[in-house]
């Protein structure tokens, strides 16, 4: 089918390693770590006590409009800034003739963050015998809960913040496929612009599961990297000795835009998206597929999409959480679909500077992807030192290296078995 | 719609009116009201005490017996997503991996699921025996609960509430591996996923897609979140039945229900080569946004008017050739108000006059729920000819002339439109054809 060209022109992002583009950047190409203790509440008990927070963020600072959105959560405060410095970057501030009809947004955005100690004390002053008394309850909730601090964890908030902050008048779109929602967000705007139901969207993701009930979950499913001790090392994607993922927070923002919408305007094309695809393991809630298929056909399904060959990527950007399962599941699908290539082809996961940005870890993975094509150099994976025979890819181990790249692939990979693949490449 | 053509072959959807299309359409033609004073849990201290439940229901009729355990790990909104889909693709006669004792005749790649969904809310009874294992003076200690108190919660804990589960979960049941998704977008989520999938058919990425959605918020922390936001209604408890008034004179708040609905999508020759029932086409979808929707205190409905222009256009239609509308009515009196006024504003002067109906006043409002329902209803409309009455209509709030009646009505209906719109200011439209061979 004959459709129309997409191009990423702008970026922005608010993350543990950097609240700006090229902050991040910089990091991520000198193997920064942005692990740290967990600033947000006292974990020291937990079994898995440290996170990749976002530091020291000025709101006010990034965000004119700050105290028109004083209601917004955490998650949300990250993704208007990353949408301000997107928007900008892309020369649509003062763009007052774009036709709001016409603008989309399609996020992956979390749910926002718990009212905890509220909460958990809800339970405990009406608990009788093995239950609440639910009638206690309401009298107590009624009390003590904040209207806008519930409405705020409605994951389709950030899409609410967004769309005011732009005027957004067109399609307006939240999903939650977990751990892939923003790569699957951004291949979704992308077809929203194919069809011409809008000529730019702004698409991304946010999330923040930095919270007691975030980090139980988690922990229970034994996801999380439990070296206390080690935390500037914990995150080892596809190393021997990794043992789980660290848990990050932050929001990536991109605009998504029709080429020659783009061209017309004259604005400046960061990158061309070129593929997309999607797929489900429908294999287990619990374990991903361990052949891989499901990955596999979501990679094979992007390139088809851009009428591309394996030959063609110049760089993977894994899902690489460093739990055991995926590194492994994604390595075989890695080769299942590049064959002999497999082992030329560098494949690396920032998640072991980054952590897991889980709803909006796609995104910022998709923004790396673009500077490593604009700087011509591959983000490394670091912490990477005891090779695992199950996991013998390059992986751009611990150094940023040069390298001709053209074409990127961006995987990521949701809890439940929801997957989903972008290719992009360079402004043409 | 450009692409191959897109058809519903199959209809599944668990609400308070009936399990089942057959049972929920005869239901709505009837007139029947289903909401009721709540009993899943004692919601005697909210002002309100009544809802749309589902009695009696539970996930493990729905499921292959070697699935049956997993439904321990199910909130009740996976569960309503669950069955619904069993529904669904059994009412489509398309046999898949999850139907016990017939062999699968669908390719699972090619075969896709996009399900909406809510924030799903922890069981209180569940989490607080965890969590009431670290107390310290009556108080919650965070200390006694990363050093203990943790373990005492069930391991797949966390995999109860992702909203991704509902379709993760028929994912797994049903081998459906092509492209997969899940919008929570509130009320207007089902909307979105139905219109998203045709665009995944009509542009070849699959062959057949379930997609609608599903929700519960009747538990105490769903149910406290409408009565922060005053929606829910007033002086309804003496007379649950008569409670949920949409666009009527004394609309005074909805209801809060709970259901959902999973429509099956299916290529417009795939479906003939098999000689399916086809209940109708999905002729156009569109979806929109408000700015002002942020200020959620205020009654919002997402820009309805620029998202239903968008679906009739891409229907290629005219506002005449519709035969009814499937509203949402909320019952909220300013939300019915500014919902009348986005029909009226993107149909024109018809919009009152085309016939409407609105399945709130029989089971209250289904949130991400609804809109699987609503569509459901869009193409029973279609196929048996019929606009059901609206449950507790009796005459129209002067703000909101709508073609409601109290009386079935029998005609014929090439069209039916659908909308929906979301707390936020989201809101999504479909438009739905007669199919005729």
């Amino acid at each position: 089918m004959n459709h129309r060209r997409v191009v990423i022109t702008g970026m922005g992002t608010v993350n543990p390693l950097g609240h700006d583009v090229e902050t991040t950047w910089s990091a991520l190409l000198s193997g920064k770590s942005g692990m740290g203790p967990v600033g947000l509440f006292d974990a020291v008990t937990f079994p898995s006590n440290f996170c990749a927070m976002v530091k020291d963020y000025d709101f006010a600072a990034q965000v004119p409009s700050a105290e028109r959105h004083e209601h917004a959560g955490r998650h949300c405060k990250f993704a208007l800034g990353a949408g301000i410095q997107a928007w900008r970057e892309a020369g649509l501030e003062g763009c007052g003739e774009l036709d709001r009809t016409r603008l989309g947004i399609y996020l992956g955005s979390g749910e926002g963050s718990l009212d905890f100690e509220n909460f958990v004390s809800l339970m405990v002053d009406s608990w009788k015998g093995s239950g609440i008394d639910a009638v206690k309850w309401a009298e107590l909730a009624f009390q003590r809960m904040d209207m806008w601090r519930e409405v705020e964890q409605e994951s389709n908030m950030v899409l609410s913040h967004l769309g005011a902050e732009f005027g957004v008048r067109g399609p307006a779109v939240n999903v939650l496929t977990a751990c892939a929602a923003s790569t699957q967000a951004m291949g979704e705007a992308t077809r929203m612009i194919q069809r011409g139901e809008a000529d730019v969207v702004i698409s991304g993701g946010a999330h923040s599961m930095i919270h007691p009930l975030g980090m139980t979950g988690f922990i229970r499913l034994t996801a999380l990297s439990k070296r206390n001790d080690e935390a500037n090392t914990a995150s080892r994607p596809f190393d021997m000795t990794r043992d789980g993922f660290v848990i990050g927070e932050g929001s990536s923002i991109l605009i998504f835009e029709d080429y020659e919408f783009a061209m017309a305007r004259g604005a400046k094309v960061l990158a061309e998206v070129l593929g997309y695809g999607a797929s489900a393991d429908a294999f287990r809630i619990t374990d991903q597929d361990p052949e891989g298929d499901g990955a596999a056909t979501a990679m094979r399904s992007a390139l088809r999409d851009a009428k591309l060959r394996p030959e063609d990527i110049d760089y993977v950007s894994a899902h690489g959480t460093a739990t055991q399962q995926n590194d492994e599941v994604e390595t075989k699908a890695v080769k299942a679909v590049f064959g002999d290539r497999a082992y030329k082809v560098p494949v690396s996961s920032v998640k072991s500077m980054l952590g897991h940005l889980i709803a909006a870890a796609g995104a910022t993975e998709l923004i790396t992807c673009v500077l490593a094509v604009r700087d011509q150099v591959l983000p490394p994976t670091t912490n990477y030192k005891t090779p695992d025979p199950k996991c013998d890819l390059d992986y751009v181990p611990n150094k940023a290296r040069k390298a001709k790249v053209e074409v990127c692939m961006s995987n990521s990979f949701g809890f439940g078995g929801q997957n989903n693949t972008l290719i992009i490449r360079g402004s043409a | 719609m450009s692409g191959r053509r897109v058809v519903i072959t199959g209809l599944g959807v668990v609400t308070p009116a009936g399990i089942g299309i057959q049972e929920f359409w005869q239901a709505m033609v009837a007139g029947r009201q289903a909401v009721r004073k709540i009993a899943l849990f004692d919601a005697s201290g909210f002002p309100c005490s009544i809802g749309g439940e589902i009695e009696g229901f539970s996930a493990s009729k729905f499921v292959p017996k070697s699935y049956r355990k997993s439904v321990k790990v199910m909130a009740r909104d996976i569960e309503i997503a669950v069955a619904a889909a069993d529904l669904a693709f059994r009412d489509s006669g398309i046999v898949t991996r999850g139907i016990d004792g017939q062999k699968p005749d669908v390719d699972s790649k090619r075969l896709g699921c996009n399900i909406g969904a809510g924030l799903i809310c922890a069981d209180l009874n569940e989490l607080g025996s965890a969590v009431t294992t670290a107390v310290t003076d009556g108080k919650f200690d965070l200390k006694k609960w990363g050093a203990g108190g943790i373990e005492n919660l069930t391991p797949l804990w966390l995999l109860k509430y992702l909203p991704n589960m509902l379709a993760c979960h028929v994912t797994i049941v049903h081998g459906c591996e092509g492209p997969s998704n899940n919008i929570t977008c509130g009320d207007a989520s089902g909307h979105l996923c139905i219109g998203e999938s045709a665009r995944w058919i009509a542009r070849g990425e699959a062959d057949v897609v379930i997609a609608g959605g599903a929700e519960s918020k009747l538990n105490p922390m769903g149910f406290l979140r409408q009565h922060l936001l005053d929606r829910v209604v007033k002086g309804g408890n003496d007379r649950p039945a008569e409670a949920c008034r949409p666009f009527d004179t004394d609309h005074a708040g909805t209801v809060v229900g709970e259901g959902g609905g999973l429509v099956i999508l299916e290529d417009l020759d795939r479906a003939k080569a098999r000689s399916a029932k086809i209940y109708a086409e999905l002729a156009g979808s569109g979806s929109a946004c408000d700015p002002g929707g942020i200020e959620v205190t205020k009654p919002n409905v997402g820009g309805m008017e620029l998202a239903v222009r968008k679906a009739v256009e891409q229907a290629g239609i005219t506002p005449r050739d519709i035969g009814v509308l499937v509203a949402h009515g909320t019952g909220v009196p300013g939300e019915d108000r500014l919902e009348a006024r986005a029909w009226r504003e993107a149909l024109g002067d018809i919009a009152e006059k085309t016939p409407a109906f609105a399945m709130t006043g029989a089971v209250g409002s289904l949130f991400a729920g609804a809109g699987g329902v609503e569509l459901a209803a869009a193409a029973m409309a279609l196929d048996t000819q019929t606009v059901p009455p609206t449950a507790n209509f009796a005459a129209a709030d002067d703000a909101c002339p709508m073609g409601l009646s109290r009386e079935r009505r029998d005609g014929r209906i090439s069209y039916a439109l659908t909308a929906a719109f979301g707390i936020g200011g989201q809101s999504a439209a479909c438009v739905l054809k007669r199919y005729e061979q």
